[in-house]
């Protein structure tokens, strides 16, 4: 074993003590995969990272919890208009629009970074924090532009998937030999293919790069593991690079959820790997079809609005 | 409580498993008798539940989607791409090679295809729709479960999930339609509706309205073949309903995948070309 | 320029969960936030589509002049998931719109707040089936 896969072994059995906590024994598909399938979400308010208020807080009480809640639902009301006109403009439109959730997760933690204990990315010093290059200027062209506003990927499909604003939506469709998950941000759907024991099949050739990856499955008792490589320089997740690798962990807990794990590793944008915990819980479907790229008028409208400010400031 | 729960719930898996192997992806007995089918003789794999197995990658081998009429060789859009930018000869997989246009519905076909390729929704990396995404130059992935069907579209990462179960309705018009299936025999039939008539039947131009009805049957002819067939129904643009039909062929690489084709960014020139900052002379 | 900028992050970071900042869509780029507009009008058609949707509506102004305005809301997947339907917001339904015209001056604004003529809020109500009550 290389250095760097000792590391991802020791990385996989540290995750795994989350699966032998479980008491939950899941159905099976008829191909005998334990049964994740169903539309799921993993909506929540709870951040990514602690905030700097609660540096040192791992947990909430449930009396924190409810009033964070509280706090964090009537800062993100949209309907709200105080901040002045740049601050009203930024909100976008009525709070009816949005579906950022109400509920921190239900392990109370103060983070979705459960490793580093600090919950916070442990990002390499020599690495900028800010915005990509581009976008804080006006758009010259849509390459300077969020991914998100190209409709070209969302947080929710990462991988890992993240939770956004609104449409935090998954199906998983099980078929012999592979477990598909369908994010409903950018109508992604992610097809795993199962590695059995003795079937082990590599990842694609090492100059096919893709902006999600390309993943491999396999089960380790009730949990899915699913490991993705091969991304490209673009997506960039938290500033990583097309080396990062990426291990996704799908433990079905509860008939109603799914608790899922994702550890980073990059050295290049990482001083070491970090894990973020989301629990998925089941919702009503179906996924509706989010067809980004094809309505994207306000693409146009943000590289028109670019052009006339520059004619505005040439005097034109 | 929770004790004894687990208990019975690990019983009732282990009498599952015991007619079933964990290694996903080999063939098994099916656990339970399968429900009653049509006694078809059986052509390709199976599922557990007895119905035929489309699970695979999948794809078209013809010029379908330059031109789904019969068509001669010709030059191509661009002349800068030469004999790589033409279009090969096809015969049509139109049944009957007529399409039934009402008069100003054939005009509007005529404006389309001469406001081709740059009106084309497929130069825009916008979904294809149904039926063209079956019969795109990229393959597609069919993820048959227990209840759904997923079909996986390397183009433009279009997808479909079709809905196995109790019909549901199409809330809103799509680009890929709302999809319910049901099995006839050894044949799964989809019936597509609400496709919001912006998606093309092809390169030349061929379209239908957001009334369109597309009645889709798969069968599979043999291990490696499936027969694909798409019955189009627009009374608002045809005359009557008329019918694609074309085979599909299974992907025969070892560990065959779809990849990723997010094409966004290849039109991102077409789309926003006009819109950007132009370089100061 | 840094200052507007920090402050839009600011406020893109309260807004959105888990995600880097500038991640969503930055109105300030294709909406002026120094031409506040107010249109009362009536609804021509809607696009329930995504990205945003689009209210293109008829604003009639003291002259009897109409002038179409497209005005632009969010994604309609949560509404259609609460029980809004595409067939919420008929022709001819009378709506104020408070928001901000499009940088490059055409009659585009975005929605940002939207009332029936009684003042009360768009696809207000329903319930949300995403959301879980918490357990613990």
């Amino acid at each position: 074993m290389s250095g760097r896969e000792f590391a991802l072994a020791a990385v996989i059995l540290a995750g795994s003590a989350l699966a032998q906590t479980s008491k939950y024994t899941p159905p099976r598909t008829p191909d005998g995969q334990p049964d994740l399938q169903g539309v799921w979400t993993n909506i929540t308010i709870t951040p990514l990272e602690r905030p700097a208020n609660l540096a040192g807080k791992e947990f909430f009480t449930a009396a924190e919890a409810r009033q964070y809640e509280k706090d964090t639902v009537e800062r993100n009301n949209a309907d709200r208009r105080d901040g002045g006109a740049q601050a009203d403009l930024s909100r976008a439109y009525n709070d009816a629009w949005y579906d950022r959730g109400t509920r921190v997760v239900e392990t109370l933690r103060t983070s979705l970074i459960i490793d580093p204990p600090d919950g916070h990315i442990p990002r390499r010093g020599d690495q900028p924090a800010g915005p990509p290059p581009g976008l804080g200027r006006p758009p010259e062209g849509p390459e300077d532009r969020a991914l998100t506003e190209r409709c070209i990927l969302w947080p929710t499909a990462g991988p890992p998937m993240m939770p956004s604003f609104y449409n935090n939506n998954y199906q998983i469709v099980q078929g012999p030999g592979y477990v598909t998950i369908l994010v409903e941000m950018i109508h992604d759907a992610r097809v795993i293919p199962l590695d059995g024991p003795r079937d082990v099949r590599p990842h694609i050739d090492a100059n096919v790069r893709q902006w999600m990856g390309d993943p491999r499955g396999h089960w380790e008792g009730n949990t899915l593991v699913v490991e993705t490589t091969n991304f490209n320089d673009k997506t960039r997740f938290q500033r990583a690079g097309p080396n990062m690798r990426l291990v996704e962990r799908f433990t079905r807990t509860a008939p109603d959820t799914i608790m899922y794990e994702f550890t980073v590793t990059d050295p290049s944008a990482f001083t070491k790997h970090w894990t973020g915990q989301i629990p998925m819980k089941r919702t009503e479907g179906p996924i509706i079809e989010y067809a980004c790229n094809e309505g994207n008028y306000a693409m146009e409208g943000m590289l028109a609005g670019a052009r006339a400010d520059e004619k505005k400031a040439a005097g034109k | 409580m929770r004790k004894s729960l687990t208990l019975f719930s690990t019983a009732a898996a282990a009498v599952v498993c015991i007619s079933l192997t964990l290694t996903p992806g080999k063939a098994q007995a099916p656990a339970a008798p399968a429900k009653a089918v049509a006694k078809a003789v059986a052509k390709g794999p199976r599922m557990p539940d007895g119905r035929p197995n489309l699970n695979g990658v999948w794809e078209y081998i013809g010029t379908a989607n330059w031109d789904i009429q019969d068509h001669s060789p010709a030059p191509g859009p661009m002349w800068q791409l030469g004999a790589i930018g033409a279009i090969p000869a096809g015969q049509g997989v139109v049944e009957g090679n007529e399409i039934p246009y009402k008069p100003a519905a054939l005009e509007k076909k005529k404006q389309n295809k001469a406001s081709a390729p740059a009106e084309d929704p497929e130069a825009k990396c916008y979904m294809p729709g149904i039926p063209r995404a079956t019969y795109m130059p990229f393959p597609f992935q069919i993820i048959q479960s227990n209840k759904d069907i997923l079909m996986a579209y390397e183009y433009a990462s279009a997808n479909r999930l079709i809905n196995m179960g109790k019909p549901i309705e199409a809330g809103s018009d799509t680009w890929m339609g709302t999809s319910n299936g049901h099995w006839e025999g050894d044949t799964l039939v989809v019936d597509v509706t609400g496709l919001n008539g912006l998606a093309w039947f092809d390169r030349a131009g061929n379209w239908a309205s957001d009334k369109v009805h597309v009645v889709e049957r798969y069968k599979r002819r043999s291990n490696d073949v499936m027969d694909y067939e798409a019955t189009i129904d627009d009374p608002s643009v045809f005359t009557r309903p008329w019918k694609i039909s074309l085979p599909l062929y299974k992907r025969a690489e070892k560990n065959a995948q779809i990849l990723e084709f997010k094409c966004v960014e290849f039109a991102e020139e077409l789309l926003y070309g006009k819109y950007k900052k132009q370089p100061t002379k | 320029m840094r200052k507007k900028l920090a402050v839009l992050l600011g406020i893109a970071g309260l807004l959105m969960v888990a995600a880097p900042a500038w991640a969503h869509h930055a109105f300030a780029a294709e909406f002026d936030a120094q031409k506040p507009v107010k249109l009362k009008g009536t609804v021509v058609k809607v696009e329930f589509i995504n990205p945003h949707s689009w209210i293109h509506m008829d604003v009639k102004d003291a002259d009897g002049k109409v002038t179409r305005w497209m005005v632009e809301g969010g994604s309609p997947n949560a509404l259609f998931r609460r029980g809004v339907t595409k067939d919420a917001l008929p022709q001819g339904t009378e709506i104020m719109v408070d928001g901000y015209q499009a940088k490059d001056g055409s009659n585009r604004a975005n929605g940002r707040d939207i009332t029936f003529a009684d003042g009360k809020k768009l696809f207000v109500g329903g319930s949300n089936p995403d959301e879980q009550p918490n357990a613990k």
